[in-house]
């Protein structure tokens, strides 16, 4: 691990990140569609919708966190710490809130949304690109409540062999497999712990 | 669109206690009402179909995560489950049964002993072997339909064919390493010894041994495969056409009549399912020459490949109705229903029917099974069509595994009634009628 892969890069100075202070910024950025209308439309906040029983009977939990936005999963995922550089995703750009995109369920009958995150590794041949998508994958899942589906990405592009890395994190059965390696766990554990 | 009377699937009941974490595959015993749960806590779970409740759970074999499972067919007075694991080994476990007649079984159990039945220490499973081999995860494995052969799969992407030779004495007749990525599944057909499997690497490949080698008989895969990872393969049952819809023959059209003959002569189906969100099936073109004429001993091996290889097209993509990956289908052997599941949390069901006559007169003719599936411009005399469909079966979880099993609850309303079992994320197995 001596020789980085990118052993100089370029750090994002923290009062530029986005968060909820500058939130009407980063609003305007984020025109994908999904979530403009959340603050006018307290979809959940009813008790008794007749709708909405079906699928809020057993998930308690679930409605306290139901109005998690864009921002509240960069969040999640921006202070995760990179596995080469005592640094945040955020600050080094690899996560960044405009390609973050929360999809509503498709369907009435499904609660099942989707968080949609693509990652802009450092450099094209960031070797550690799988690691680290692993991360904010397995971040994601620990914290967002289960009726997410998480499809993190590689963002297109930006990487010589994304296709197959996006293969490999869109694979639950590698992505069980590996969080029971104990040495890659070792590496998550240690990105995750400047989590919170 | 096209009509078929729609059906429901509604809960029966949920196997309990559950497991505390995610559960992979369950799979029904090939003639007691039991079936058999990989579960991620690296033990297996046996539960009866009849209360519901756990009978066994296996322990203490595995070091990661069980797979999948295999129970062994045509054993006598005895069950034997072979298991698959992400610690790279399969274990092979037994139990005595201690009833003579397997078909005993259900009835003793309403005959009283029901409360202690399966309770006591000394019946558990017993450890038998372990097959050690595979580099990486095995993600599934599959007895033959004899019992003689046991094949496993990997994210190493070999495929292993294990033989028994005797009790606990495994002999490895084959490591087969065509696919160029994990292999998900593997599959044997009903009755002949051809192997499936389904890979990462997007293609399906199928095996048979030829002059004491197993080879690659065939291979679907690029424009004519799955776009994504293929989940999982299965081979549709043994002489469907006498059990399915086809079976009544009473005022078919002659056109009907030819397309029955011509996939007999194909043998039973395939079908897979992928990360495309796609459900497949596969067809076998028939031989020109009956297989027993062209006899494969004696002729060099440097030429059988020609003699054997095997060109499986696609028949049809099913409806499609899943949104994310699918990651199980299951053929039933009764009915011929297709059952699919998989990320979106959904159950589907689907049905092949005649396709209604067209009134242009323009259908299908015999010749259509003749050519090639990417060119077909008539249209097959069957179609198949969603005939229920299951949103949230477990809760907000992915469905990791479906499948079909006897019915053997007491609410049992025909002899050959089926239930389709489901296994979830969240450690549920649950328990489905088909109304």
């Amino acid at each position: 691990m001596d020789d980085k892969d990118n052993a100089n890069p370029t750090i994002l100075n923290p009062s530029d990140l986005p968060s909820r202070r500058c939130e009407a910024a980063a609003k305007t950025r984020d025109d994908g569609g999904s979530g403009l209308f959340d603050d006018l439309i307290p979809r959940y906040n009813y008790l008794s919708d007749p709708f909405e029983e079906a699928v809020s009977a057993s998930d308690s939990d679930d409605d306290a966190v139901e109005n998690i936005d864009e921002q509240e999963i960069y969040d999640l995922i921006s202070t995760i710490s990179d596995p080469e550089h005592p640094l945040s995703l955020g600050s080094l750009a690899v996560v960044n809130l405009p390609d973050i995109h929360i999809l509503p369920p498709t369907s009435p009958l499904s609660s099942i949304s989707t968080v949609a995150v693509e990652i802009t590794p450092t450099i094209t041949h960031c070797s550690l690109a799988t690691v680290i998508g692993l991360g904010v994958r397995v971040r994601l899942e620990q914290a967002l409540p289960p009726r997410y589906r998480i499809d993190v990405r590689i963002k297109k592009g930006t990487h010589s062999t994304d296709e197959a890395v996006n293969k490999q994190l869109g694979d639950k059965e590698r992505v069980a497999a590996a969080l029971e390696n104990g040495t890659l766990m070792g590496v998550l554990r240690k990105m995750l712990e400047t989590c919170e | 669109m096209p009509e078929a009377r729609p059906r429901t699937l509604s809960p029966l009941a949920a196997l309990a206690p559950p497991s505390s974490s995610r559960t992979w595959q369950t799979v029904p015993h090939p003639s007691l009402p039991i079936v058999a749960t990989a579960c991620s806590d690296r033990s297996v779970r046996v539960y009866s179909l009849t209360s519901f409740t756990l009978l066994h759970s296996i322990t203490g074999g595995h070091k990661r995560s069980v797979r999948a499972v295999s129970w062994k067919p045509n054993t006598r007075g005895q069950s034997v489950l072979a298991t698959g694991s992400f610690d790279s080994s399969a274990g092979i476990w037994r139990r005595e049964e201690q009833s003579t007649n397997e078909d005993d079984f259900t009835n003793r159990r309403i005959g009283g002993a029901e409360d202690e039945d399966g309770r006591d220490d000394d019946d558990d499973y017993q450890f038998s072997c372990i097959l050690d081999g595979h580099e990486s995860e095995i993600k599934s494995l599959s007895w033959s339909p004899t019992g003689q052969y046991l094949a496993t799969c990997s994210r190493d992407k070999s495929v292993w064919i294990w033989e028994e030779l005797e009790d606990d004495n495994f002999e490895t007749v084959a490591v087969l390493q065509e696919h160029d990525g994990d292999v998900k599944c593997v599959a044997w057909h009903p009755e002949e010894d051809l192997l499936a499997s389904a890979s990462y690497d997007d293609s399906v490949r199928l095996y048979r041994e030829d002059a004491d080698d197993w080879v690659q008989v065939a291979c679907i895969a690029g424009r004519e495969g799955h776009e994504k990872t293929v989940w999982w393969v299965e081979f549709e049952g043994s002489g469907m056409s006498r059990k399915d819809f086809r079976a009544q023959r009473d005022g078919i059209s002659e056109e009907q009549q030819t397309y029955i003959e011509g996939l007999e002569r194909s043998g039973p189906r395939l079908a897979t399912c992928s990360d495309d969100c796609t459900v497949r099936i596969w067809r076998r073109k028939p031989r020109d020459v009956p297989d027993n004429a062209a006899s494969n001993t004696g002729i060099p091996s440097i030429i059988r490949s020609a003699a054997i290889d095997e060109d499986w097209y696609q028949d049809v993509i099913l409806p499609q109705v899943h949104e994310r990956a699918i990651y199980s289908v299951s053929w039933s052997r009764t009915t011929g229903l297709i059952v699919s599941a998989g990320s979106d949390g959904k159950i589907i069901v689907y049905k092949e029917q005649w396709r209604k006559q067209t009134p242009n007169g323009v259908a299908a003719n015999g010749d259509e099974m003749e050519t090639d599936a990417a060119t077909h411009q008539t249209e097959s005399p069957t179609e198949w069509v969603v005939v229920a469909e299951l949103f949230a079966a477990h809760d907000v979880f992915e469905v990791n595994h479906v499948t079909w099993a006897k019915r053997a609850d007491k609410g049992k309303r025909r002899g050959d009634e089926e239930v389709v079992v489901s296994t979830g994320d969240e450690g549920e197995v649950k328990v489905w009628t088909l109304d």
